[in-house]
This record gives structure tokens, sequence and C-alpha cells, in this order.
């Protein structure tokens, strides 16, 4: 019962190869930055963590959306799974940053708005878990959780933004001039070799943890059907 | 529309009369700002010299913990009387509901915001009267106040209920506490309305995306 059906067995396999492929390529092929030395090496797994960290939540306020529209509760299931491994690659970008900035910025933490807007946003989505185990009933859960998940993605890119008004110095590497951390092009490959690893990942343990989450409602189900039962046959006696 | 401004003036005169009447809410959110203001004077050193800067900071940090205490009590009074299906039948579209409690908890939290200026304008002989400041003010109680009748509506149903509100609304509101924690400090220590328009803007902005999210999915949060 490990793998569902081949599809997954299929993803999940050729994620754990690419995972592999990338860890290699970090390892091996990547050079040693001229700088930062090898610790510079942690980015590679520390960009994709976060990539995935904002693709999960996105996908929890997209499931969102197409749950408030189509009340089929598969679509919280994914919303939640969403949530809780973007909860936990966040907590992995956030950790191999503190790796690199030890060494690098000479402090553990900096206010920086990247380093804030993850945070917020993972306090955010521990909200979002700790709102669904307040509520029993499971149509009424996945209703506060769209909503919830809905507005609190909204709020990213505002608290980003507004913690970019105040102060940045976190290495811009796409999309700038100034050139922070010039990368050559086996960096590159590096890099998008581990994101495209980490994506896979991430979509193989989403299908997982999806059918569990199935599994679990039709367990509720089953056990709140039992003792109907139950509570039943003592009326009756 | 007619009819659905018609509800949300009926829902604020409701909701403010009743707490007229007791004024449980007001008193406590008052005692609560003015001991918060109090923790504040004796836990940071309130100098003269750094008084100036950090005004802001105290006064929004007073106002928004003042704040939660209302918004925890905003809906509990139709949760606990079972009214919320009444309230859903008494108005034409659901969106009127949020509209009324979130003008509610504005006016209450404008109403505090009101009592507790001119109380820390004597304590610390600043007067805090200056129009840029309240304008900062009002904005940030109508983001504040747009998130947070949303989260309140979902909190008082579930089992941690007051619980459960600051740390789902906390977070969602960092952008705003940012915005009028700076824009409110550079106004008081003399900057001109231009240097801060950039928080300004992302006060409206959080504003307007906020209370149109808000009134897009408030009726998922209300309706069984």
């Amino acid at each position: 019962m490990l793998f569902a059906n081949k599809n997954l067995k299929l993803l999940s396999f050729l994620a754990l190869l690419l995972i592999l492929a990338a860890f290699a390529m970090v390892l091996f092929y990547a050079p040693i930055e001229l700088n930062m030395g090898i610790v510079q090496k942690v980015f590679y797994f520390h960009v994709s963590a976060a990539w995935i960290g904002m693709l999960a939540f996105l996908v929890a306020a997209v499931c969102g959306i197409v749950y408030l529209n189509k009340k089929q509760l598969k679509f919280d299931h994914i919303a939640f799974s969403a949530v809780e491994i973007g909860l936990l690659f966040t907590a992995i970008a956030n950790f191999t940053g503190m790796i690199w900035a030890k060494p690098i910025w000479n402090t553990w933490w900096t206010w920086d708005p990247r380093l804030t807007t993850m945070t917020i946003m993972a306090f955010t989505y521990i909200g979002y878990l700790l709102l669904r185990r307040g509520v029993d009933n499971p149509e009424k859960r996945a209703r506060f959780g769209s909503v919830y998940a809905i507005i609190g993605f909204a709020s990213v890119p505002l608290t980003f933004f507004s913690s970019r008004l105040l102060r940045t110095i976190h290495p811009t590497i796409f999309g700038a001039d100034t050139g922070d951390m010039a990368m050559i092009p086996a960096m590159y490959q590096t890099m998008g070799v581990s994101i495209i690893a980490f994506t896979f990942l991430f979509a193989a343990l989403l299908w997982h943890r999806s059918i569990l989450a199935a599994r679990e409602s039709e367990l509720d189900t089953l056990r709140a059907q039992t003792e109907a039962l139950e509570f039943g046959e003592v009326l009756d006696d | 529309m007619k009819d659905w401004l018609h509800s949300v003036r009926a829902l604020v005169w409701k909701d403010l009369l009743q707490e007229w009447r007791s004024k449980d809410m007001l008193t406590a959110m008052f005692a609560f700002a003015i001991l918060t203001l109090f923790i504040f004077n004796y836990a940071i050193e309130l100098s003269p010299v750094n008084r100036a800067e950090i005004a802001s900071g105290i006064i929004w940090v007073v106002i928004v913990f003042a704040g939660t205490l209302g918004l925890n009590r905003s809906f509990t009074s139709e949760q606990d009387q079972g009214c919320f299906d009444a309230l859903v039948m008494a108005v034409p579209d659901v969106s009127a509901i949020y509209f009324g409690k979130m003008l509610t908890n504005w006016l209450v939290m404008l109403f505090v915001s009101l009592l507790i200026l001119p109380i820390y304008s004597l304590l610390y002989n600043q007067s805090l009267f200056n129009a840029g400041f309240i304008l900062v003010l009002v904005l940030g109680a109508w983001c504040y106040s747009a998130a947070g009748t949303l989260i309140a509506g979902m909190t008082v149903q579930t089992r941690m209920r007051d619980l459960l509100l600051p740390i789902l609304l906390f977070p969602i509101l960092m952008p705003v506490n940012m915005a009028v924690v700076k824009a409110a400090g550079g106004i008081l220590a003399g900057a001109p309305l231009v240097n801060v328009q950039a928080w300004l803007v992302l006060l409206a902005a959080y504003g307007i995306i906020v209370t149109t999210v808000s009134i897009l999915v408030f009726e998922y949060v209300i309706r069984e």
C-alpha cells in the first residue's frame, strides 16, 4: 500500500533520482565560490526549498478557491497537505539560510525582507493548522481553511513589499544589475536541476499526503458512523 | 443597493446601541489600553529624548491590543444567542453583515483611540493631535478591522475562540503594523506627508484588497 497507483510510484522514483542527481551536482559539479567558499553550496537547496514553500502556499490558496466553488473535499485535502509540506520546506529554507548567514553576514538572523516575510508566512500557516484543529465539522473546517488560505496568501506580497520598503541586505540573484553574487553557467545548471528536483519531490509528497488526508477523512466518517450505531443500540436497550 | 445600505446602517446602529447600553467592551478596552500604556512606561524607559520617536509604535501597539479585545466580542452576541441564521435571513446579502461589523469595529477602535490620544498627550506632555498622525491611525484601524472582522467571524465558531484570533490575525496584519508605525513615526518626527506617501498608499492598498477579498468570501464564513 506504499503506492496507491502506478503513476504515483513513477513520480516518487523520479523525484528520488532527481534529488540524488541534484545532490551530486551540488557536491561535484558546482564550483566552490571564490569569496564565500564551500558554505555557498547550501544556497542551491536553500533557494529550492524557499521556492517550494511559496509554491505550496500558492497551491493551498488556489485549492481554497476551487473548494469554495466546487465543494469537493478532495481539494481541501490537497490544500491542507500543501500547507503541511510548505511549512516543512519553509523551515528548511530558514535553517539553511541561517547556516549560510552565520559565516557570511556574521549573524544567524537579520531583519531582512525575505527572512521576515518567510517567517511571518510560516506563522500564518501555523495559524491555518491551528484554525483547522479548532473545527470539528469537516465541511466547515474545509470552508474556514479555504478562506484563511486565500486571505493569508493575499497578505504575503504586501508583507514582502512593506518589509522591502524598510531595507534589504539579502543578495539578489535574479533580475538584478547590482551583482551581489555573480553566477557562472555551472552554478545556474545546478540551481536549475535542484529547483526541478525539489518541484518533483513536492509533487510526489503532495500526492502521498493528499491520499493520506483522504483516508483520514474516510476513517473519521466511519468512526462517526460506528459511534452513531453504538449510540442507537444503547438507546434501543 | 439601497436595501444593502439600509441593512448596513441598521446593523451598525444595533451593535453600537447594544454596546452603548452595556459599555462592557468599551470599558474593558479602555482600561486595558491604559494599563498597557503603563506597562510600556516601565518596560521602556520613556525619556523625553527617545519618547518622540517611539510614541507611534507604543500608541499603535496599545490600540491593536485593545482592538483585539473588541474584535473577540464582535460576533459573540450572535453566536451565544444563536442569532446567526436570523441575521443571515434579515439582510439582502451577507456582505452587508461583514460591512456592518467591520464599520462597527472600526468606529469602536477609533473611539478608543480618541480616548487614548489625549491621555498619552497629557501623561507625556507631547501633543499627538496632528492631522497626518490621525489620518494614519484612521487608515490603520480600517485595515485592522477589515482583516479582523473576517478572522473573528471564523474564530468565534471554533473551539479555541478568543485564543485563536490574535494567532491568526497578527501575521496577516504585519504589513499594516509596519506601515502605521513607520508612517506615524515619520509624521511625528516632523516629516511632511509626501515623505511617508509610500506607506499611506500601502495602507490604502491593504485596506482595499482585504475588504474586497473579505466581502467575496464572507458568505462561506457565515453560511451553514
